[in-house]
């Protein structure tokens, strides 16, 4: 077979030969970001840009000072060990270093377990703890979600930066996720096929097993949210009336809202489920 | 005879300082898109935008098609024996080294090298749950940090 191109004028050049190339690719999703660009340079660029003293603090926010180092991650453009390496060299004290290392640990493991499950990564690992059987869940994604057209407006607007820019932050993979798998009751699998159509650091051993979690079928309870934990998380973007932005789902305590998703069965609730652990 | 040694770059390890770039440098080096992965998985344009701008930082030949036949008949355009790559967790890894083995004439090596891990342990880990896994390696990942 002929050689692939490997000489281009600018990236408008590459980008117009890869669709040209890969025609299905580019019918799946035409979108190509201006940002990350792929290779060794931009990563170390983006590695000594991250604030990692920050990272423990505000992680969990939308905005907070997450790396977005998980493509290059992703395809070992670094590695995890060269990551760790840097963030140790570069934060002062444990407690400043030790989260981001610990999610740096997230990634290992599922890799770990992906080398001990192979294929079957796309398989259930344990039963639902939703008191549904698998069987309850829909096999295919919804063409509304596909379409980012739910009518919710902080889920519509993460699907049209999934499709954009390839990227999510982790609290928005939550939400996502869980609305797909709790609110909507479809099968984790086709959330993760979908997920791995387009993030840029598509990865079946962090993606599928995430998606597991959020699920129940790789955790002990189901992963699960209110309005009032996007509020908190994504600053002022979505305050006003929930209903107006097709909310409601999502309106109550926590006790009320697992009574609504998953009325056979009794959870015990923790002021913040497990929001934290990730 | 055939004496010489390739490498075959995949999308697990596209680091420029990857042990198999190390161990035999200026030897060829290539890299395959799976079109039967690529049928399988339906990856939009800029999932691949981004590996073949990876792809183009390194020193290597990029094609598509049957990703085992391409590498053998990489090697043997080569003449080379000897086989470089890097471990992957994915089963479809084993599954083409193994193809290409098959393809290579007798008495031929494919190796499969691994980057330092992310911690050296010799524990059998325990991966049901994250937390068992992390308290057993949390302290080399810290590396004794105060
Ligand atoms: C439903 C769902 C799907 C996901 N799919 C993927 C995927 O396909 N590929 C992927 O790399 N991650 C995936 N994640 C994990 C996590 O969301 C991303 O790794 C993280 O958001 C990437 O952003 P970052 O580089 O800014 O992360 P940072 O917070 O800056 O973390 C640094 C690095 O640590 C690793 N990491 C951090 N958090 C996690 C985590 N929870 N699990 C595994 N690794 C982590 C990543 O390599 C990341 O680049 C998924 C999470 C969920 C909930």
């Amino acid at each position: 077979m002929a050689e692939m191109r490997r000489d281009f004028a600018n990236r408008e050049e590459l980008i117009a030969y890869l669709r040209e190339q890969f025609p299905r690719a580019a019918a799946v999703c035409d979108d190509v970001p201006a940002e990350p660009l792929g290779g060794r340079r931009a990563a170390e660029e983006r590695l000594r840009a991250a604030r990692l003293r920050d990272y423990a603090a505000t992680r969990n926010f939308l905005d907070g000072a997450v790396t977005r180092l998980s493509p290059y991650i992703r395809y070992g453009v670094l590695s995890l060990a060269e990551v760790k390496e840097y963030a140790l060299a570069n934060t002062r004290t444990r407690d400043e270093v030790e989260k981001f290392i610990n999610e740096l640990g997230w990634r290992d493991y599922f890799q770990r377990v992906y080398v001990e499950i192979g294929d079957d990564i796309w398989e259930d690992q344990e039963e639902y703890k939703t008191g549904f059987g698998a069987h309850e869940y829909a096999e295919a994604l919804p063409d509304d979600i596909r379409a980012g057209q739910t009518g919710v407006a902080f889920i519509d607007d993460q699907i049209k930066a999934l499709y954009q820019t390839g990227y999510l932050h982790n609290h928005a993979r939550m939400w996502l996720a869980a609305y797909v798998v709790h609110w909507r009751r479809v099968r984790w699998q086709a959330g993760a096929a979908w997920f791995l159509e387009h993030l840029l650091d598509g990865d079946p051993a962090s993606n599928n097993l995430s998606w597991q979690w959020v699920a129940s079928t790789f955790s002990t309870k189901p992963y699960y949210y209110n309005l009032e934990n996007v509020l908190k998380y994504t600053g002022d973007r979505y305050q006003g009336d929930p209903a107006a932005f097709g909310h409601q789902a999502f309106v109550g305590s926590y006790e009320t809202i697992a009574r609504r998703l998953f009325p056979r069965i009794d959870l015990s609730f923790d002021a913040e489920p497990r929001g934290k652990r990730r | 005879m055939m004496t010489g040694t390739v490498i075959w770059l995949h999308a697990d390890n596209l680091n420029p300082h990857c042990a198999a770039l190390q161990a035999a440098p200026g030897a060829p080096a290539v890299f395959v898109w799976d079109e039967e992965l690529l049928d399988e998985w339906k990856i939009s344009l800029k999932r691949i935008v981004f590996i073949y701008e990876c792809l183009l930082e390194l020193p290597v030949s990029i094609r598509r098609g049957d990703v085992a036949a391409e590498v053998a008949a990489f090697a043997q355009a080569h003449s080379a024996q000897r086989i470089l790559t890097m471990a992957s967790p994915s089963p479809r890894h084993r599954l083409i080294c193994q193809r290409i083995m098959q393809q290579m004439p007798k008495g031929s090596r494919l190796e499969v090298l691994r980057d330092p891990p992310f911690v050296e342990t010799n524990a059998r880990l325990d991966l049901k749950r994250f937390s068992r896994y992390w308290s057993a390696v949390k302290y080399d990942a810290l590396r004794g940090k105060k």
